[in-house]
């Protein structure tokens, strides 16, 4: 039985939604963004799901991306504890600050010729200041710290 | 003119086309420590590749069996796709998870258009609206000022754009087999055939026979019927899951107020919060 060209435009999707994730996990140093890409690969199994539980018109498809989401939401809460926690340890959210947990038979990873400054400046939109600056409260500032 | 070319190339030539030129875009556009205007080069040159790709796929899929006929379609699922793509290849963790939400809207769209109302919604609420905010909480916490060296340069990127575009290859090969023709040795006989037509709900034919099951699925009352589904068969799932969440926030509590043992203070990220705190008020 063929499937419709829907259930087969939602595979290729679901197909690329995945590649995608699988070179961001792979190439990506940040933490943070090895973890988004994760979550895209979830996406793209997602779709995959769905397009197999609309070929077969049953709903096993989407009872299990219904777990996905449960599991993905977990997921998301337990790594994030553990990469604040790694960031409070080493200031840094690089994963190559935790190589020293390597086989022990594995090369060290060492930066060849690091971009050390920003050289291109941040364009970040501004409000236009307006009114007149309040003057500065000691005890607010004091407060503030404390916090 | 480009229609007049298509049926020229055969889908074999279009698939590699389009696996090399995304092996190429995701190599040029991942950061490679390139500053300037090596940088920027790169990354229009990459961003012009993957369009090529994506017009090489969409033409790919054309000749295999009809994309592009449902408009919609197409344009959630190149939203989805860029979207999830700019994800990858952004320098800046907070560009990347504002891409993400994108991506996570292009896929809310390709699940409804596919019949999944209740989880095209939920994708928007559960991910978007509560995990991408807890990412972005964290980064906002986690986050050093500036650009960090370590998202300007990526591990071996070459390698991982050449294993992600061939995993792309193989899979679509795969999907695309799908459509084809079986071939002579692998052809039911016809009483077979005849067999499971009959036993099929609907025996006149293929094109309703390959979306019979459709109909039950995009029936009215889709939430009750997917909420029965559930808690019917998938009972004991369920509650599995419950525990599963209540788990996770019981262990990610415990590690949080674990955790400062090592760093000397009470909180699990006391430090950065404290310096952070007061470099905003110096």
């Amino acid at each position: 039985m063929t499937p419709a060209p829907l259930v087969l435009n939602g595979l290729v999707v679901g197909a690329i939604l995945f590649a995608l994730g699988l070179v961001g996990i792979l190439a990506r140093r940040n933490l943070i963004v090895m973890f988004l890409c994760a979550e895209l690969m979830l996406q793209g199994i997602s779709v995959s799901l769905v397009s197999w539980s609309r070929h077969h018109g049953d709903w096993g498809g989407h009872v299990l991306v219904i777990f996905v989401l449960t599991v993905a939401a977990c997921e998301a809460a337990v790594a994030l504890v553990f990469v604040l926690q790694a960031f409070s340890r080493t200031g840094r959210l690089d994963s190559a600050a935790w190589q020293s947990l390597r086989e022990s038979n594995l090369p060290r990873v060492v930066d060849h010729e690091l971009p050390a400054v920003d050289t291109v400046p941040h364009m970040f939109p501004r409000l236009t200041p307006a009114g007149i600056e309040p003057p500065v409260d000691e005890d607010a500032l004091l407060e503030r710290e404390q916090v | 003119m480009i229609a007049s070319l298509l049926p020229l190339l055969s889908p074999g030539t279009l698939l590699a086309a389009a696996v090399t030129s995304t092996a190429a875009s995701l190599w040029l556009l991942l950061p490679r420590g390139l500053t300037g205007t090596a940088e920027r080069t790169s990354r229009w040159l990459g961003s012009l590749l993957g369009l090529a790709a994506l017009a090489c796929f969409i033409a790919t899929g054309h000749r295999l069996g009809g994309l592009g006929d449902e408009a919609v379609f197409l344009i959630v699922s190149l939203v989805a796709v860029i979207s999830g793509a700019a994800t990858v290849v952004s320098r800046s963790p907070v560009y990347a998870a504002i891409w993400f939400a994108l991506a996570l809207a292009g896929v809310a769209g390709v699940l409804l258009v596919l019949g999944a109302q209740f989880l095209g919604v939920a994708t928007i609420v559960v991910y978007a609206g509560a995990i991408l905010v807890m990412f972005l909480f964290v980064l906002m916490l986690a986050q050093p000022a500036g650009m960090a060296p370590y998202d300007r340069v990526s591990n071996e990127p070459l390698l991982s754009a050449v294993a992600g575009a061939v995993l792309l290859g193989i899979l679509s090969l795969t999907i695309g087999r799908l459509t084809a023709e079986p071939p002579a040795c692998c052809l039911m006989p016809a009483t077979k055939t005849a067999l499971l037509a009959g036993s099929a709900t609907a025996a006149d034919g293929e094109a309703t026979d390959s979306d019979r099951g459709s109909v039950d699925l995009l029936a009215e009352n889709h939430v009750a019927r997917l909420g029965g589904e559930l808690f019917g068969r998938h009972l004991l799932a369920v509650e599995v899951a419950g525990v599963l969440l209540l788990v996770a926030l019981i262990g990610s509590i415990a590690i949080v107020s674990r955790g400062g043992s090592g760093g000397g203070s009470g909180g699990g990220f006391g430090d950065g919060d404290a310096r952070a705190t007061r470099r905003a008020v110096s």
